[in-house]
């Protein structure tokens, strides 16, 4: 099925060394000792399928699923997210229910059910997809995560932990244990949205996510993060469209402006999914739309 | 790395198969175990037919590590099936006409009753939600969705009355 096993009573060995670690400390001493040859598995659902492919080629693979620490989710103002939070978790997770919801609308559209019972948070972005769907999400939230290896742990903001497509800061020696998200501001609200051609399954044609902050009377814009995922090489902030924001009168206009700044500041590809100009049309229209969702719900708050 | 020896809780009973570590989980069902009712078709976690439930929990066995499954309980559609009955959602399937080819049935079963588990009283757009990673080319999926809604009332009714 996986190929022919044996052929003339010859039997083809594993593509690699399985390592099942039972502590941080062990998980990363392995890590240190396989360094590029060795690659962790969380859920697996990109990791395996690129094995399949032949496009990764581990020598060993160290699997996180029984080393404690990697599963919790604390909520007290701001996330505490462990990278091997699956995606159904945090979709289930009331405390993200309110202003946070775009964490939810990022991680719920990510394949089905089978995916995101076991695909990681941490998996998601080690695996950084240009396309990434919570990537976005975490971005404009300002998130930071937490490295650990051998010579003990750091922290880099989200956005210089993407450096290319599939490519990351992290080094092979390290472990990325966790997410870490500050607490909202107030008046502040979030959504996440996402374009394609059908309504599941599917990688994203476009997607945007956006922390809007307005002032205390609700009427005026203190900040904006806006993050665009599938229009560059990596998860992007649109820093242009975010400072198109500042100070502005909640409404039509200032969304308009912040659009039209994200729709230059991009710079999407042809492929199969999309053309490039379809790509930069839709940034436009759903910034917009996420713009005035996250007014709405500042203000319904 | 040569073969290793597993213990596999499936359907309730334990297996002890020899694997390489990098045989998945479905070619494990099917090949060493004979357990062929879990489908085999895209092998990258895109169509569904390879749903099984590891600790209830609907995931695609194509990219499952067999070797990852040991101290969790399996179940496929050979385990839902009671004392020589069918499950009231294998019923339902077929008393809606949700089955033409069958290939995708399995799967969709295990994942209708992983989701029912959760949540027992589904609207049909959570139904529809939930069965977004099980793909069906003859059906059209009304009937499916006919199933899994009456399945879900009779499963609550045996519930009261039990």
């Amino acid at each position: 099925m996986v190929g022919a096993r044996e052929r003339h009573g010859v039997r083809l060995l594993s593509r690699f060394e399985y390592h099942e670690p039972t502590s941080l400390a062990e998980a990363v001493a392995l890590a240190a000792r396989f360094g590029a040859d060795g690659r962790f598995l969380a859920g697996g659902t990109d990791l395996l399928v690129q094995v399949q492919r032949g496009r990764v080629s581990p020598r060993h693979v160290i699997a996180l699923h029984r080393v404690p620490g990697l599963s919790g989710i604390d909520v007290d103002g701001g996330i505490a997210l462990g990278a091997c939070v699956t995606h159904r978790a945090i979709e289930k997770t009331r405390a993200f229910a309110g202003p946070l919801r775009a964490i939810v609308e990022g991680a719920e559209v990510i394949g089905g059910h089978q995916v995101r019972n076991v695909a990681t948070v941490g998996g998601n972005l080690v695996n950084a997809s240009p396309a990434a769907d919570l990537t976005p999400c975490l971005l404009a939230l300002d998130a930071r995560v937490s490295l650990l290896s051998l010579a003990g742990e750091r922290e880099l903001p989200l956005e210089r932990f993407l450096v290319g497509p599939n490519a990351t800061a992290r080094h092979p020696d390290e472990l990325l244990t966790r997410v870490r998200v500050p607490s909202l501001p107030p008046h502040a609200a979030t959504a996440f949205l996402k374009a394609g051609r059908r309504k599941a399954m599917e990688i994203s044609v476009v997607c945007v996510a956006v922390r809007l902050t307005l002032d205390a009377s609700r009427m005026r814009c203190l900040e904006g993060r806006i993050a665009l995922g599938a229009v560059a090489p990596i998860t992007v902030r649109a820093h242009a469209a975010e400072r198109a924001l500042v100070d502005q009168p909640v409404g039509v206009e200032t969304f308009a402006r912040a659009a039209e700044a994200a729709r230059e500041a991009c710079a999407p590809i042809d492929d199969v999914r999309a053309s490039a100009q379809f790509r930069r049309h839709l940034v436009g229209v759903l910034l917009r739309r996420a713009l005035e969702r996250c007014a709405e719900r500042a203000r319904a708050a | 790395m040569p073969r290793m020896a597993i213990a596999l809780e499936v359907n309730g009973d334990l297996y002890e198969v020899f694997v390489e570590a990098d045989r998945m989980l479905l070619d494990v069902l099917r090949t060493d175990l004979g357990l062929t009712g879990t489908k085999t078709n895209c092998l990258e976690a895109e169509c569904g037919v390879c749903t099984v439930l590891v600790d209830g929990l609907a995931v695609n066995a194509c990219l499952y590590l067999a070797v990852a499954a040991q101290g969790r309980a399996v179940t496929t559609i050979e385990g839902l099936a009671r004392g020589g009955a069918v499950h009231p959602l294998q019923q339902a399937f077929i008393d809606s006409g949700a089955v033409q080819c069958g290939y995708c049935i399995p799967g969709t079963i295990l994942a209708a009753k992983a989701y029912l588990d959760e949540n027992p009283a589904p609207t049909e757009a959570e139904v529809r939600e939930a069965l977004a990673g099980n793909l069906c080319r003859c059906t059209g999926y009304q009937k499916i969705v006919d199933a899994v809604l009456s399945a879900a009332q009779r499963m609550a009714t045996e519930r009261i009355a039990s």
